[in-house]
């Protein structure tokens, strides 16, 4: 570092060590309120590392005879999440347009729709599946429904940030030459931003399939039943062949999902 | 992001098939979708009578009944918000090396093996972990906790290694060239260039870790998602409607304050 004797460095930027103090506090006043509020102890953890590694013991090697009872429900968990995304699919068109700020007819139906919008995305899919079972009743209905309220709320927030940025150019071109607003979202928008339409709906599916495993813990039908009366009976050897099954499938439709959207984008 | 190209018209095109592959996929899509509603007994008998039941149902969440709510709903809330956090930071902490040595760039014969990894990680959804914590640490939070951390990792070390594959990388050749060892390159040109983004991987994360964590209750990891579970079951609408109201404010609050901190942690 000699040779450098007679250049001056550059100064350091100046830090401002208020704030590093300020935001390392918070993280660590957060974490620690956290790890007791929720019993977080590495004590515990390793005591019960015992009967966790029996537990493991327990649900090795899965139980592989109890495959075929698997098809049915796994195939009521595909349709649960076809009809899901083509429902909510549909949907969330409307949804979408108008809660692009370039689209929106008007300012109130934006703020509305927008808010609408934010209030679907924050409650959780199993939260709607509980709702939709306690509704119109335990069962796979229900769990479609809440997967169309799920993925209207995926789609639409995705896809109307999409919309907001395509080309103004087109729309304003149809509005002059005298098409109506309709005809403007339906020429002009739609079309600009289908491609994203498509991958977003292909991505809401591989969820819905995800989501719609786990509908049957609070009954909305699916493969879902299956695993928690399993569960409940403590059949782990079983438990283990549902989720490695339900892995495998997810993997492979996820493949084929991929591949379509290559293909199509 | 720049726009997709609007469609051109090509005179000299010749037309296609009548039925095009858009058509054709618009058919099948259909046709799937009436199979499904047929297996899963989704008469139009049934859809007719849809919002009625749902309507029914929404007129007993009145009066909502908010003492129920201060006194059980919030702290339940709070506490999915603290399985939320725990498992984040669990997930941050060990997402971060493993987003260096995940990056194609940077490491290109253990990047392959992260990456395989991380996928497996990412396929299982939270709640299925959480069936496997419970038993081994017990019901309560902090399988939840666990189960969250676990599944996150997977997702943020994907995210992370994609920011380091992106970087510029002229300045970790400027610290190799002027005798500095991998670590130091990593310390002085990888990490200050990537954390802003990773850190607001990392608060994204976090709001969609408290929506998981709020359904984690379901199999008994703690949270609100129990409370609703139960209140439902048993019929209290009007309790029922307290957990719904104050989730959505609370996961709204988090989701604003969030956004806004990433906002600015990107804006640098």
């Amino acid at each position: 570092m000699n040779a450098a004797g007679n250049t001056t460095l550059p100064t350091k930027p100046p830090r401002n060590w208020w704030l590093w103090a300020i935001v390392l506090g918070f993280l660590t006043a957060m974490t620690v309120w956290s790890g007791y509020g929720i019993g977080f102890s590495a004590n515990e953890l390793v005591c019960n590392i015992a009967g966790g590694s029996r537990l493991l013991e327990e649900s090795w090697p899965p139980d592989f005879s109890f495959l075929p009872r698997l098809i049915d429900p796994f195939m009521e968990t595909v349709y649960i999440a076809i009809v899901g995304t083509v429902v909510g699919g549909i949907l969330s068109i409307p949804v979408a347009v108008l809660a692009a700020r370039n689209l929106s007819p008007d300012k109130v139906t934006w703020f509305l729709d927008r808010n609408f919008m934010n209030i679907l995305r924050t409650l959780p899919d199993l939260f709607w599946a509980m709702l939709f079972a306690t509704a119109v009743g335990f069962g796979p209905v229900a769990g479609a429904l809440a997967l169309s309220v799920f993925t209207v709320a995926v789609i639409s927030k995705l896809w109307s940030e999409s919309l907001e940025s395509i080309d103004m150019g087109l729309p304003e071109a149809v509005r002059s030459a005298g098409g109506s607003w309709l005809q403007m979202i339906q020429f002009s928008a739609i079309p600009q931003a289908m491609q994203h339409y498509v991958s977003y709906a292909l991505y809401a599916f591989e969820l819905n399939i995800r989501a719609s495993l786990v509908l049957g813990l609070v009954g909305a039908g699916g493969i879902g039943m299956i695993l928690e009366t399993q569960r409940a009976n403590f059949e782990y050897e079983r438990v283990t062949l549902i989720i490695l099954a339900v892995l495998v499938a997810v993997l492979i439709i996820e493949q084929i999902s991929e591949t379509i959207r290559r293909r199509l984008t | 992001m720049n726009a997709p190209n609007p469609h051109v018209l090509d005179p000299t095109k010749k037309p296609g098939s009548i039925v095009g592959f858009g058509t054709m996929t618009t058919f099948i899509i259909a046709a799937l979708f009436v199979i499904a509603l047929i297996m899963i007994e989704f008469s139009p008998l049934k859809m007719i009578q849809v919002p009625g039941q749902v309507a029914e149902v929404l007129s007993f969440f009145w009066p909502v009944d908010m003492a129920y709510g201060w006194d059980n709903v919030l702290p339940a809330i709070i506490e999915s918000i603290q399985i939320a956090w725990i498992g984040t930071i669990i997930a941050a902490i060990l997402s971060l090396p493993l987003a260096l040595l995940g990056a194609r760039t940077l490491f290109p014969r253990i990047a392959r093996i992260v990456k395989f990894i991380s996928a497996t990680a990412r396929a299982f959804p939270e709640i299925l972990l959480a069936i496997y914590f419970v038993p081994i640490v017990g019901l309560g939070p902090f399988a939840g906790a666990l189960a969250i951390g676990i599944s996150s990792v997977g997702m943020l070390t994907k995210l992370g290694a994609e920011v380091v594959e992106s970087i510029d990388f002229g300045t970790v050749e400027a610290v190799e060239a002027t005798g500095g060892s991998r670590i130091m390159a990593l310390r002085y040109a990888v990490v200050p260039q990537v954390l802003p983004e990773i850190i607001a991987h990392w608060l994204f994360r976090f709001e969609l870790n408290i929506r998981a964590s709020a359904v984690l209750g379901v199999v008994g990891a703690g949270g609100v998602g129990g409370v609703l579970l139960n209140t439902l079951r048993y019929r209290h609408f009007e309790k029922a409607a307290a957990v719904l109201i104050l989730t959505i404010i609370v996961v709204l609050l988090i989701d604003m304050i969030s956004g806004e901190i990433r906002r600015k942690i990107i804006k640098g």
